[in-house]
């Protein structure tokens, strides 16, 4: 009952927002929507303390017959790979809705339930264990997403929010014949736990199906265009859950279904899905490097970081794919971050524009130093928790079968441009002279605003320095993932524990 | 020969109803409304009897064979009565601005109800044709029920001439039919059938009755008069010409096909696959381009058609079945989209074209709401009921190894979603351009909406109460 629990609870807040918004006034729904998102997130920690990490075995399970005539059943269950995503939902969320609290102009009401239906969503989609009412939660998303960034998104928001649901949406119409195709390999069930472990036919073409749908929502290049639009056009809130935790569906996709399913159609893309995560690290970047809009700037960065995460997963070696997922957080906390410091300066500016501004260092002290640990935190600096993700993706690079050491090396130069995007943003905005008049009247942080920052950076630093905990809760469903990925699925589990020592070694270093 | 009547209750309820509003109709000092309640009330009953019967699984024919009642037709029962309760209760208001009587509006929609239950009961090409003749001619005069409108006399006139056109086409068929297998109740055609030996005859027969049955569900290319009776027609009407008429075509349809002529299945089923693939793309895409919303939902009805018609291409006993869970499931989500647009009234008239609903969604939040859950479940997005239906017809037709035709079904529900969405858009997102006075809400169309809603969201996340019942109430 707790996954349920966890997923329905933001629902609930929306159903009572929605009766009572007359009642309460707006205020009121905003404090229920934080007291809910903040209960979910509490009832959460629970599902990380009563995790046993020395499975890969599904934990707080729950499966009941729910349409039974088409072999559906509503089961949930999460590993060490999805638990995080579920923790990095429920702690981003109560964060965008106290990032939210002054920003909303019109509807706020409809814009709380948005966020928290779209909560239900995007947790189903981590928690469903059944392949239809994994579809059920990935479709549901995109219409409180929808909304989110065509009512209180920016002048194109029309433009951007029908671009990401029709991208969307055309990458799960394959994936739905792709379930399909699946439900009568698996003696009419969308049970993927049944499904595991079964050698598929016609998995290269079943791979596509579902990669296609994952890499759009990645986004992985050249699916990527849709993205910066919805980025830029999107509320402060909608970029926060869009980089952080929508985003982070395709990679969890991949990893989930992609992966262990369809080992043959793994074999077959890893060159080109590498090659293209590769371009997309490198193009990525130097986009970035000349956005003139903040926002802008930060949605191609995604881009770049994303690139990692999939270039991690296909190294298909434990330290790769555990790098990708921790990654995975980590690009969920420092965009996530960035996007809501970028939306605090527009709040006060209205504009995002790099060349407006300057010398805020000056004016605001206490806003230079959060941006300054998240950029670099976002550039992947020792210590804090970027450069635990990616030091372990390009590790996992180097010592990857199925790919060329070239891919990891041209990679490595993303993190070199990583540093200079971010650094350049970030010196033409912070240092200088304050010579604009306008940005000398700048207010400080507000405690409100404080409060929204604080727990980002205490997570990227604990990250930075202490990743054992989350380590070694994602390595054996990690090291399952892997065996399972294997095209001859009958290769024992030897490997892994190997490769557990390293990264262990490697967590051990960092630690020092 | 003793009938057993107990066989016919749906039908004699609506009979009895039929006479009822004919006799009332005739006091002028009752409300005008009154007929209205008298259909809805007979309706209510007979669809109350059609669920028991379907229950219980009363079986058996009647009349030397020509009728059959199964589940098979008791499911349909269900999906017309539904569909005329909810007709009659958007339209109640609706024509209570016109200032007449409204006794033959309601008597023709419950003859047109009868016809269509004896379509989808009709053991007999003969008796289908008398079935689909008795609703047709109904929903001829009911299209250009606004007489003193031009657009809805147009309506009512294309209507007749294109519907006489295509059952001379149905009629001639069936006479083809006759001529290669001797005969026209539908179990016996499939029984004389038998063997390598297909009678050009027969072939030709069988294509003047997709021609025919193509014009009836409105299937590309036989689609031409659909927007535009649906544009001119009462929007009430057009609401209930969009639904029951269409699930009764495709009862007929199905039958026909599945059972009479199924050992011809190899000859057809490439046609209705090409049809049904036709009727998607071409529905779908040619709906982005309308600006009036019914035409709009008229090239939606098209497209859903289409979806419907993946169901017979599957070709097997889901495929019959997801059929009729979808058809369900459409008549309630359509005649829900209606209803909204019935919703959005000024003065003047309707608002139809779609830039007139800009700020709805903040203006009248609760019409809106309506026409966006509709919008949003004719889209196929869960957790909707039309999402359950497309996925179950796509099921089948996977099943029956038509991935192709599931791919382009697939690829077109995300282009519908393009332009039911562009309402959404319309009503959330823009500023309205000019201010529109919308009448308040008249109570009845709101029960209606309300049910629509709740049918929309309740089969959307519970479908089995309605899946089950589809799925052992198929004839094969």
């Amino acid at each position: 009952m707790l996954l349920s629990a966890v997923i329905f609870l933001p629902l609930l807040g929306a159903i009572l927002i929605a009766l009572a918004r007359h009642i309460l006034g707006e205020s009121g729904l905003k404090w229920i929507a934080l007291i809910v998102t903040l209960l979910t997130f509490v009832v959460s920690i629970s599902l990380y303390t009563g995790f046993d990490a020395s499975t890969h075995d599904m934990q707080f399970k729950e499966e009941r017959p729910w349409i039974e005539g088409l072999g559906i059943s509503y089961h949930l269950g999460i590993d060490g790979i999805s638990l995080w995503l579920v923790l990095l939902t429920t702690f981003m969320t109560p964060i965008c809705v106290l990032a939210a609290w002054n920003s909303i102009e019109k509807g706020a009401s409809g814009f709380m339930i948005s966020l928290l239906m779209l909560e239900t969503a995007m947790l189903g989609v981590f928690c469903a264990l059944d392949l239809f009412l994994f579809f059920v939660f990935w479709e549901a998303m995109l219409i409180p997403m929808y909304l989110l960034i065509g009512i209180w998104g920016g002048h194109r928001r029309i433009y951007a929010t029908i671009k990401f649901v029709l991208y969307t949406m055309a990458g799960s119409a394959l994936m739905l014949v792709g379930i399909l195709y699946l439900y009568f390999q698996n003696d009419n069930s969308f049970n993927l736990m049944t499904l595991y472990g079964r050698t598929l036919s016609h998995q290269n073409l079943l791979f596509m199906a579902f990669f296609i749908a994952f890499a759009i929502k990645v986004p992985l290049f050249p699916f990527h265009t849709w993205l910066p639009d919805a980025h830029v056009e999107a509320p402060t809130v909608g970029s926060v859950i869009l980089a952080g935790v929508l985003l982070k569906m395709g990679t969890y996709g991949i990893v989930r279904f992609c992966m262990p399913l369809f080992p043959e159609g793994v074999a077959a893309y890893t060159p080109l899905i590498v090659t293209l995560s590769v371009i997309g690290i490198i193009y990525g970047a130097l986009v970035a490097m000349v956005q003139p809009d903040l926002k802008k700037l930060v949605a191609y960065s995604s881009v770049s970081h994303l690139g990692f995460v999939v270039l991690g997963l296909f190294a298909l070696n434990q330290q790769g794919v555990q790098g990708g997922i921790l990654q995975m957080i980590n690009h969920g906390l420092s965009t996530g971050g960035l996007f809501l410091l970028v939306g605090m300066i527009y709040e006060r500016r209205h504009t995002r524009m790099i060349a407006d501004f300057g010398g805020l260092s000056k004016q605001m002290p206490i806003f230079a130093v959060f941006f300054m640990i998240v950029t670099l935190s976002s550039i992947g600096l020792p210590g804090l928790n970027g450069f635990v993700g990616e030091f372990m993706i390009l590790l996992g690079g180097f010592m990857s079968d199925s790919f060329s050491k070239v891919y990891t090396i041209i990679a490595t130069t993303g993190v070199i441009l990583a540093a200079v995007y971010m650094l350049w943003m970030f010196q033409r905005v912070m240092f200088g002279k304050l010579d604009n008049p306008k940005n000398q009247a700048l207010n400080d942080l507000s405690p409100r605003e404080i409060a929204v920052l604080v727990p980002i950076v205490i997570f990227i630093v604990w990250i930075g320095v202490y990743p054992k905990p989350f380590l070694s809760r994602m390595e054996q469903s990690v090291s399952q993932v892997l065996q399972q990925s294997k095209p001859t699925a009958t290769v024992k589990a030897d490997t892994p524990t190997l490769a557990l020592d390293i990264t262990t070694k490697e967590a051990k270093k960092i630690d020092e | 020969m003793t009938i057993n009547w107990q066989l016919l209750m749906p039908e004699l309820i609506i009979i009895l109803t039929f006479i009822l509003v004919a006799i009332f109709d005739l006091f002028d000092s009752l409300q005008k409304t009154f007929t209205a309640w008298i259909t809805i009330v007979g309706s209510a009953i007979a669809l109350y009897v059609s669920i028991d019967m379907l229950q219980i699984g009363t079986e058996g024919t009647e009349f030397s064979n020509m009728i059959q009642v199964d589940k098979y037709s008791l499911f349909f029962n269900v999906i017309f009565l539904v569909s005329t309760i909810l007709v009659a209760l958007i339209s109640m208001n609706y024509l209570g601005r016109q200032d007449r009587r409204q006794g033959e509006y309601y008597l023709l929609i419950l003859l047109a109800t009868l016809g269509m239950m004896l379509m989808a009961s009709g053991n007999e090409l003969i008796v289908v044709f008398l079935g689909l003749e008795l609703m047709s001619l109904s929903l001829y005069v009911l299209a250009g029920y606004f007489q003193r409108s031009m657009v809805s006399s147009e309506a009512g006139m294309k209507y007749l001439l294109l519907g006489a056109f295509a059952s001379g086409f149905f009629l001639y068929g069936i006479a083809l039919v006759y001529g290669g297998a001797g005969t026209t109740n539908i179990p016996q055609i499939a029984a004389t059938l038998t063997g390598d030996a297909k009678s050009p005859l027969l072939l030709t027969g069988m294509f003047l009755l997709i021609v025919g049955f193509g014009f009836k569900v409105a299937l590309v290319p036989f689609h031409q008069w659909a927007p535009d009776v649906y544009e001119g027609a009462p929007t009430s009407i057009a609401a209930f010409i969009s639904a029951g008429p269409k699930a009764a075509g495709f009862a007929a349809f199905l039958r026909i096909f599945l059972d009479a002529l199924q050992h011809l299945q190899s000859e057809w089923i490439i046609v209705v696959t090409i049809l049904a693939a036709l009727t998607m793309t071409v529905g779908n895409l040619v709906a982005i381009a309308q600006r009036n919303i019914k035409r709009m939902l008229a090239y939606s009805s098209i497209a859903h058609a289409g979806y419907v018609l993946v169901g017979l291409a599957a070709a097997n006993k889901d495929g019959i079945s997801s059929a009729m869970f979808y058809l369900l499931v459409y008549c309630i989500m359509n005649i829900g989209a209606f209803g909204a647009v019935i919703l959005a009234r000024t003065e003047d008239g309707e608002s139809l074209r779609i830039s007139d609903y800009a700020g709805l969604g903040f203006k009248k939040p609760l019409l809106a709401l309506f026409m966006t859950l509709m919008l949003l479940s004719l889209a196929g997005f869960p957790p909707t009921a039309g999402f359950v239906g497309k996925f179950y017809i796509f099921r089948s037709a996977v099943e029956s190894g038509q991935i192709w035709l599931v791919i382009i079904g697939a690829i077109n529900t995300a282009i519908s979603a393009f332009y039911y969405l562009r309402v959404v858009v319309a009503m959330y997102m823009r500023e309205p351009e000019a201010e529109l006075d919308f009448l308040a809400y008249p109570r009845t169309l709101i029960v209606a909406m309300t049910l629509a809603a709740i049918g929309v969201v309740l089969i959307g996340i519970l479908p089995s109460y309605f899946l089950s019942p589809a799925q052992i109430s198929t004839f094969l």
